[in-house]
């Protein structure tokens, strides 16, 4: 039956036109290849020249978020500079000019993006000097930050916004340089941190809001006028610095990235048989970031060794990526194959063997993880290296 | 406007075409691969039997002085497989263009002619499933090895009637092909391994000779002979070369007309193969054994069909393989059928045939039907 079956096909397929199958199922060993796919392991130490640390990627004063803590790992302050107060504003119906001063009040408004409602956390505004040091420490801070100076005291709600209603006296007479500043602190049940959108976030900047009303006879109008935040930032204790001898610092603010050399045996650079490379990194404290949270730790190829201000490869598929969450312990394992890969390739083999570390996306949350460096010995980078063995086409 | 040569051009188009086997097979992943026939549609509607008296088959190089003018063909073929590897049964297709050529008199005497075809069969595709153990996880893996490609045998012949009863053939066969053998590991379970490709092309060369006789002793009975020389197989591939010695063949036929419109004609073909056993040895292969071919057939040119008289053919075909699966020793057989219609007042034939049968190695049975499509033009 399967003659004719077959040759109803053969004819079928040939007024239709041609088809390919071959693909059969392996009848082992009578009809297999001699040689079979081997896959082999090995664990390197591979960091054996120089692994540093540089910090400052992203600043403070440029991260999309400010955090007001009390937390006992990191306490940090809110600083907000706004723009002049306007002095006037032109009623368009009348076309005549209404001035501003003195307001009927004022609100600042700042868009939440990390809370922990359940210490029921409350915001203390502070008045700050207009042209405060923009490179004040958080100790420094302190001296602003005292009963005297309080605006206002608000609750940090379920919702997305905070806004706190600040006393008119905030705002400048006509005749001053316009400029506001307000600090502002986290107080709760508990320790516990609060974040906002900065002035360099893509959604909500924090603002003042002014609301007034026209002159007589127009007194009955009124209008509200928002400034927003010129700069932003926080000061934190401990300062984000340089990591002790050692031990390479990713992520925090201000951002850090940690460059690890590599020295690798031929098997563990292949364009096509690294079937998994696996990065492996000792934690040396606990990683850092908002509680419950977590973030992307990424591993990029460099292009050209410039030590910190290398030139990272164009390519963003060839990466390495892992997601580390507040708290965790222990190991961070990254896959770079796609690196090592590309290193195999005609096109990577000159480029040098060493990748960047840094977290994504840098200024966007606290995320910070400090591991052993090369001078951890045994504790330092390692690479486990899955690969399969050189697959032998038999001849002839 | 510069005239083109037609003989340039066809030059150019053989080195340029690499023809593709007639059939693939499962078993083709054996030694050097699955033994090509190079014989067109009528010959294979008559299971081979015609072929050595047969001017667009290279089986024997005097067959090309059956060409009284300009001739060209090529030949199509569709192949259906069935092979049960033990888990069930699994049907396969192939389409392949196993021969091509053309032939052209020079003078009243000598025919000369190039014939493309194919050599080695080197197709197949095996797929296996396997669970590996890397960093002390049992995974499992895809296994998929592929090779496409094989040997194309490009005959360079001239044949010449010495009389109205005999005509001598002299052949030169340049061997030259390429394998690309591709292997896959794919993790299906687990995405954090990246899939193994590796493609590995293999080239191919040799050379050859070949001779041929007909001769009418008795009018309506020809016999035919023919014997090829060939040199190594060379092979080179990025891990290194090799070379297999290729089988010297001796092939002898029978051409019967009894009747106007009756003929009955066989061949019969013997490859000391053995002689490439110690090269495929040291490559860690099984030894190759020596094969014959057998094939019979006859057509039958009675039926009015379509207002013309078409030719009815037949045929029966055995013929040893001569690489072993393990220790079982591979043969083929096959029965086939066709009919050959004339178009264009005799300046344009289609020929079809059908051919189904077996290929079986111990307990191992691959069936397989093949329909095949030949065109010759007579300008």
């Amino acid at each position: 039956m399967s003659v004719w079956r077959n040759a109803l096909l053969a004819g079928l397929v040939a007024a239709g036109g041609c088809t390919e199958k071959l693909t059969t199922p392996a009848r082992c060993p009578e009809l297999c290849p001699s040689s079979s796919v081997q896959l082999a392991d090995t664990l390197l130490t591979v960091a054996d020249s120089a692994d540093t640390t540089a910090r400052g990627y992203v600043l403070t004063s440029e991260a999309t978020y400010v955090a007001a803590s009390s937390l006992d790992s990191l306490k940090s302050l809110v600083l907000l500079r706004f723009a002049p107060v306007k002095t006037y504003w032109v009623q368009t119906a009348t076309d005549t000019v209404q001035a501003v001063f003195p307001p009927d009040s004022v609100f600042a408004e700042l868009q939440v993006n990390f809370r922990d409602s359940t210490v029921h956390p409350r915001l203390v505004f502070y008045r700050l000097p207009a042209a405060f040091d923009t490179t004040m420490t958080y100790a420094q801070a302190q001296a602003y930050f005292v009963d005297s100076a309080v605006l206002d005291t608000v609750a940090v709600p379920d919702t997305e916004n905070v806004e706190a209603r600040l006393p008119i006296s905030l705002v400048p007479a006509p005749g001053d340089s316009g400029v506001v500043s307000i600090g502002a602190r986290v107080i709760a049940d508990s320790p516990t941190v609060v974040a906002f959108s900065s002035g360099h976030s893509n959604t909500t900047s924090p603002a003042l809001s002014y609301f007034v009303h026209g002159q007589p006879p127009q007194d009955s109008l009124t209008r509200n006028l928002a400034d927003t935040a010129t700069f932003t930032t926080f000061v934190q204790s401990p300062v984000a610095g340089q990591p002790p001898p050692g031990v390479l610092a990713i992520g925090g603010l201000p951002a850090a990235h940690s460059l690890i050399r590599f020295s690798l045996p031929s098997v563990a650079v292949d364009s096509i048989g690294i079937v998994r490379a696996t990065l492996i990194l000792n934690l040396v404290r606990p990683v850092v970031a908002f509680p419950g949270d977590s973030f992307f730790v990424n591993a990029f190829p460099i292009l050209r060794d410039y030590g910190p201000k290398s030139t990272l490869y164009p390519d963003t598929t060839v990466t390495g990526e892992a997601v580390i969450h507040a708290g965790q312990t222990g190991a961070v394992k990254i896959d770079i194959a796609a690196i090592l890969r590309l290193w195999g390739t005609t096109h990577g083999d000159s480029m040098p063997r060493a990748i960047m570390l840094g977290v994504f996306a840098e200024g966007f949350a606290l995320g910070e993880l400090d591991v052993q460096g090369r001078s951890a010995g045994g504790g330092g980078p390692r690479l486990d290296v899955t690969y399969v063995k050189k697959y032998e086409v038999g001849i002839p | 406007m510069t005239r083109v040569r037609p003989g340039v051009v066809i030059v150019a188009a053989l080195l340029a075409a690499r023809p593709a086997a007639a059939q693939d097979s499962v078993f083709g992943i054996r030694g050097l691969g699955l033994l090509g026939r190079p014989i067109s549609a009528h010959s294979a509607a008559m299971a081979g039997g015609e072929s050595m008296f047969d001017g667009s088959s290279a089986v024997n190089p005097a067959s090309l002085a059956a060409w009284r003018g300009l001739a060209g063909w090529a030949v199509g073929a569709q192949s259906e497989h069935t092979f049960n590897p033990g888990t069930g049964a699994v049907a396969l297709s192939s389409m392949r263009f196993p021969t091509f050529g053309f032939a052209a008199p020079v003078g009243n005497r000598l025919v000369i002619g190039v014939n493309v075809s194919d050599f080695l069969n080197r197709n197949w595709d095996v797929q296996r499933t396997d669970t590996v153990m890397p960093r002390d996880s049992a995974l499992p893996v895809t296994d998929r090895t592929r090779s496409l490609g094989g040997v194309t045998d490009i005959r360079f012949a001239a044949a010449y009637r010495v009389s109205s009863r005999v005509a001598v053939g002299l052949g030169l066969h340049v061997l030259s092909g390429s394998v690309q053998t591709g292997v896959e590991r794919d993790f299906p379970t687990d995405s954090t391994y990246h899939s193994f490709t590796q493609v590995t092309e293999t080239n191919y060369s040799g050379m050859g000779v070949s001779l041929g006789l007909f001769v009418t002793p008795i009018e309506r009975v020809v016999l035919g002979a023919s014997a090829r020389f060939n040199g190594r197989l060379s092979a080179t591939n990025p891990g290194g070369s090799a070379s297999v010695r290729l089988p010297t063949e001796l092939a002898g036929g029978l051409y019967v007309t009894p009747w106007d419109g009756v003929m009955v004609a066989t061949t019969v073909i013997h490859d000391n193969w053995s002689v490439a056993a110690p090269d495929l040895v040291a490559a860690g292969q099984p030894p190759s054994q020596d094969v014959w071919s057998v094939g019979v057939g006859g057509e039958v040119a009675l039926l009015k069909l379509f207002g013309q008289v078409p030719p009815l053919r037949a045929g029966f075909r055995w013929r040893q393989l001569p690489f072993p699966v393990g220790t079982a020793a591979l043969s083929e057989r096959a029965v086939s059928g066709g009919i050959t219609f004339s178009l264009a007042h005799g300046r344009a034939n289609v020929d079809f045939a059908v051919e189904g049968g077996s290929r079986t190695a111990g307990a191992l049975t691959e069936s397989f039907t093949t329909l095949l499509v030949g065109l010759s033009i007579l300008p």
